[in-house]
């Protein structure tokens, strides 16, 4: 038999999130542009605790500026916090990009943001020119906090970027990717699959760099600080000249969409290149788009983590329970790749609500001929009761289950975001075949370590 | 004329006097103000301010009245340590959404309650306001009542819209008003001693607490509660029978010391575990306070024996940082509590700031650091950046946010927020603490970050 068995939440009460609200998204999104500023129109916590979460997981500066509003704006407005915030991040930061980031409480209040951006600019070229001001870009965003998740922040800026940046002129036979809310380590594993299948590509937007940037003292600008890296906003103007778009998620591909709507560059969205048969639709879009051959060298990758499933999975793991939480697409993506190992997706869990989460679940039990218990919307409170009665050999998720997997004595294998316990995760990919050979040993070791260890399994076994 | 001093580092011109020198001039900076718009600040808001303070009562469900983000970027980062229950460390949140913000949130925040009343049963319920609740004007006291007369449990209102103020200090006193008008008081203990004290501003985070309280105990002082590390809500509401308040944190606790005094006539002294000579004079001030010659006797024999068993453990670690300088980058409290711990591992205090200092912590400084030393006020992370790039301490105290922005510019970094491991206070927490900034400043990695590879 193989079904999905949807698990409602029956309480009011998110206890122990698996989601955040919108902005944290576009923060992220934001700071994968080269010398882009994001400015949050909000409180100020609203960019500090973001920061802290971002920093936490990534171990890198987060450099995010907030209107800092306070009580008289909730009255009156945000329109001067926003006017003179602007100008400063103009002014001080001579950025390429300013995102504005809406939050709860503008969204509420009803700034007009677009009127507000005018004003600014009317009032900047007044004190840096006309020239100078129109090379900053200014992009509003809309990110409601009380509506989706994170994911759906990152959605509403990518596409606000793409809408309000990209310029159609010559064709330039390049491929963009929206890579979702992924690792340093995941972009940079998509960038050289793109460079062995000899495509250059438009990672919108590119957060490689920014969040996993060198320690070098004398190269680091100061004036003001920026990271390395990140896509330049010439390229986000390109990308509406771009053979075709990967939306790696098709949680948050409505940038991707939109490039289609406007200037006809062909979309593909999702899966995420999880696991080995989302990795092969992977190639196979990009070859659709491109007319690229699939190369020997990414055949021989392949072939690495074919080897090491052969190696490995019917020894170690075939069989083995899993509950898998997270945001939906890496969720999804992962319980197709321990279907593939032959393990057993026994639970899939996600914060956000989107509705084509249970329907793809679906598809992951009919092809593992397996029974998935999944609950949408969910939280960690909801993991923690299901694993009392419903035990699992192993959780996958983000160290925030730490707790619920110490309590419940199952290892935990951590992806996603946000990871503070563990060193090392935002670096290494989980997309790709070399992502697929990195996840098998790190599920094979936490397996053996915790089931196999104390047998006094022998080393050649 | 005076002559024109040079800014200490490049900025705005309005934020120029938001640093100073000490001994040139006033030697306290312009504070509490409005951060200016569109800079990347260290601050938070009001509400991660009240958050803060309450968020130690371990046996208490902590519940955020808001969109997800409050709760989900806040719950289980205060490294407070608990030693019965972990109740506080669950992220509760009414996940404000759509319709509510239309509608109104009071009937789910009700619901919320009494579902989290059902299935923790704990000692309170803290509702926390965010300024979602305060702009769609839901009334959370009248749903705390209410739910508190339905279910028996404590349901506690904490008004702390994030956007009611610039400076964080406003949430700590209203998560002080929030225990001064629910909490203390409400419960008599059933005996009481003439040595009864509260711990008040003491979070134990990585432990701190349990650093002194054995010290507390030796000297012969009860402990009716500590307000609010490692503390339960039952305890605290019998806070208004000490004899004594002893006040760690002076940035946001006191305000809930002073409003003791002039409640139930508590009087107050501020004490500080952090470093040997702060330890052993907080130990005398509290045995003088009762003036008790038993106590007085047993208090010089702790701090003698407290500093034999330390003597020479931090030796090696002195001689290693002797003359290196240290910047601080605080929320408040550590900016003057831990300049004389540095001295007395022979480092100087080269810069001292707040993000949220009102006069009288920049007064306090004043007092704490010697002339020359640069006080800054609510530095901005451009500032920051400047200040260490230009003065180049050889290490900076400062929270998370703060810590990578130090390390990529070669400048070694201690965590001495949420985030720290170690527990720092009292004698023995002096060893660790001196272990701890040794590793920081001594690591041999600093010596790697140039290269003459390419002859630069």
């Amino acid at each position: 038999m193989s079904c999905v068995n949807l698990i409602e939440k029956e309480r009011n009460a998110i206890i122990n999130p698996l989601k955040t609200c919108q902005p944290l998204g576009a923060m992220y999104a934001v700071t994968g542009i080269r010398r882009a500023v994001p400015l949050v129109h909000g409180s100020q916590g609203c960019s500090t605790f973001v920061r802290y979460s971002l920093s936490r997981h990534f171990r890198e500066p987060s450099e995010i500026a907030v209107t800092s509003l306070h009580e008289d704006a909730a009255v009156f407005g945000g329109r001067r916090n926003l006017i003179e915030g602007l100008q400063n991040v103009a002014i001080r930061l001579n950025p390429s990009l300013i995102g504005v980031i809406t939050t709860c409480s503008s969204e509420i209040i009803g700034d007009d943001i677009i009127g507000f951006i005018k004003t600014a600019k009317k009032e900047l070229a007044e004190k840096i020119g006309e020239e100078k001001t129109e090379k900053i870009k200014i992009v509003p965003i809309n990110t409601p906090s009380f509506v989706e998740t994170h994911l759906k922040g990152y959605d509403n800026a990518v596409k606000a970027l793409i809408d309000h940046i990209a310029e159609p002129s010559e064709p330039n036979e390049k491929i963009n990717i929206i890579p979702g809310m992924v690792n340093p380590g995941d972009i940079r594993e998509i960038k050289h699959i793109l460079g062995l299948m000899d495509i250059e590509g438009i990672v919108l937007t590119d957060i490689s760099d920014p969040f996993d940037s060198p320690l070098r003292p004398s190269a680091t600008e100061l004036k003001p600080y920026y990271p390395k890296g990140g896509t330049t906003v010439e390229e986000i103007v390109d990308s509406a000249n771009s053979t075709g778009t990967i939306s790696l998620t098709k949680y948050a591909g409505s940038g991707a969409v939109s490039l289609e709507k406007k200037y006809n560059v062909p979309v593909e969205l999702g899966p995420i290149p999880i696991g080995v048969q989302n990795t092969d639709q992977f190639l196979r879009n990009l070859k659709k788009l491109t007319g690229q051959d699939v190369t020997d060298d990414i055949l021989d990758e392949r072939g690495l983590l074919i080897d090491s499933m052969a190696d490995l999975s019917s020894r170690y793991l075939h069989d083995r329970t899993v509950a898998i939480y997270g945001d939906p697409e890496i969720t999804a993506g992962m319980a197709r790749f321990v279907g593939e190992l032959g393990m057993v997706p026994q639970l899939v869990l996600t914060g956000a609500s989107n509705k084509e989460f249970v329907p793809d679940i679906g598809k992951v039990a009919k092809e593992t001929g397996v029974e998935i218990d999944t609950m949408v919307g969910g939280d960690l409170r909801q993991m923690e009761v299901y694993l009392k009665d419903n035990p699992v050999d192993l959780l996958i998720g983000s160290s925030d289950g730490r707790l619920i997997a110490k309590e419940a004595e199952i290892p935990l294998v951590r992806i996603g975001f946000p990871v503070y316990d563990r060193v090392g995760y935002h670096r290494h990919p989980i997309v790709g075949y070399n992502g697929g050979i990195h996840l098998i040993d790190l599920i094979t070791n936490t397996v053996l370590e915790n089931y196999y260890e104390h047998q006094h399994w022998k080393l050649q076994q | 004329m005076e002559p024109k001093l040079e800014p200490i580092v490049e900025t705005f011109k309005s934020r120029e006097k938001h640093m100073c020198v000490k001994g040139e001039g006033l030697s306290i900076p312009v504070c509490d103000k409005a951060s200016l718009p569109g800079t990347v600040t260290q601050r938070t808001c009001v509400y991660g301010g009240a958050r803060i303070v309450l968020m130690p009562i371990t046996d208490s469900i902590h519940l955020v009245h808001g969109p997800i983000g409050c709760a989900a970027c806040t719950w289980d980062i205060r490294g407070s340590k608990s030693s019965r229950e972990d109740l506080y460390k669950k992220g509760c949140s009414t996940d404000l959404g759509e319709k509510d913000i239309i509608f109104g949130g009071e009937k789910k925040l009700f619901e919320t309650v009494i579902e989290l009343r059902k299935l923790y049963n704990p000692g309170a319920i803290f509702v926390y306001a965010t300024c979602v609740a305060g702009v769609i004007g839901d009334d959370i006291k009248a749903v705390c009542k209410k739910t508190e007369e339905v279910t028996g449990c404590r349901v506690i209102p904490v008004q702390s819209e994030g956007f009611q103020d610039h400076n964080k200090t406003k949430g700590h006193w209203i998560g002080c008003d929030a225990l001064l008008d629910y909490v203390i008081g409400t419960r008599e203990p059933e005996k009481t001693t003439p040595f009864d004290i509260n711990v008040v501003g003491e979070f134990n985070v990585a432990g701190d607490f349990w650093g002194f309280k054995p010290l507390l105990e030796e000297v012969g002082v009860n402990i009716i509660s500590t307000i609010t590390g490692d503390s339960h809500v039952d305890e605290i509401a019998q806070a208004h029978r000490a004899r004594l308040n002893i006040v760690q944190c002076q940035k946001s606790s006191n305000y809930l010391a002073k409003k003791m005094e002039k409640r139930y006539g508590i009087p107050s002294i501020k004490v500080n575990f952090f470093g040997l000579e702060q330890t052993v004079n907080s130990l005398r001030e509290i045995a003088d306070f009762f003036g008790d010659p038993e106590m007085i006797e047993r208090t010089e024999k702790i701090i003698e024996s407290g500093l034999a068993e330390v003597e020479h453990k931090t030796d090696e670690y002195r001689e290693r940082l002797q003359g290196k300088t240290v910047a601080l980058y605080v929320g408040g409290n550590k900016a003057w509590s831990l300049v004389r711990a540095f001295e007395e591992l022979g480092m100087g205090v080269m810069m001292s700031g707040t993000k949220n200092g009102i006069r009288e912590d920049y007064e306090r400084i004043k007092e704490a650091v010697r002339d020359g030393t640069i006080i800054v006020d609510d530095a901005n992370s451009t500032e920051l950046a400047r200040l260490l790039k230009k003065y180049r301490p050889n290490l900076l105290i400062s929270g998370a946010k703060e810590k990578y922005i130090a390390l990529k510019l070669g400048v070694p970094f201690c965590d001495f927020n949420h985030d720290r491991i170690s527990a720092f206070a009292g004698f023995n927490g002096f060893v660790s603490f001196a272990k701890e900034v040794d590793a920081s400043v001594s690591s041999p990695i600093f010596d790697l970050t140039s290269t003459s590879l390419r002859g630069d």
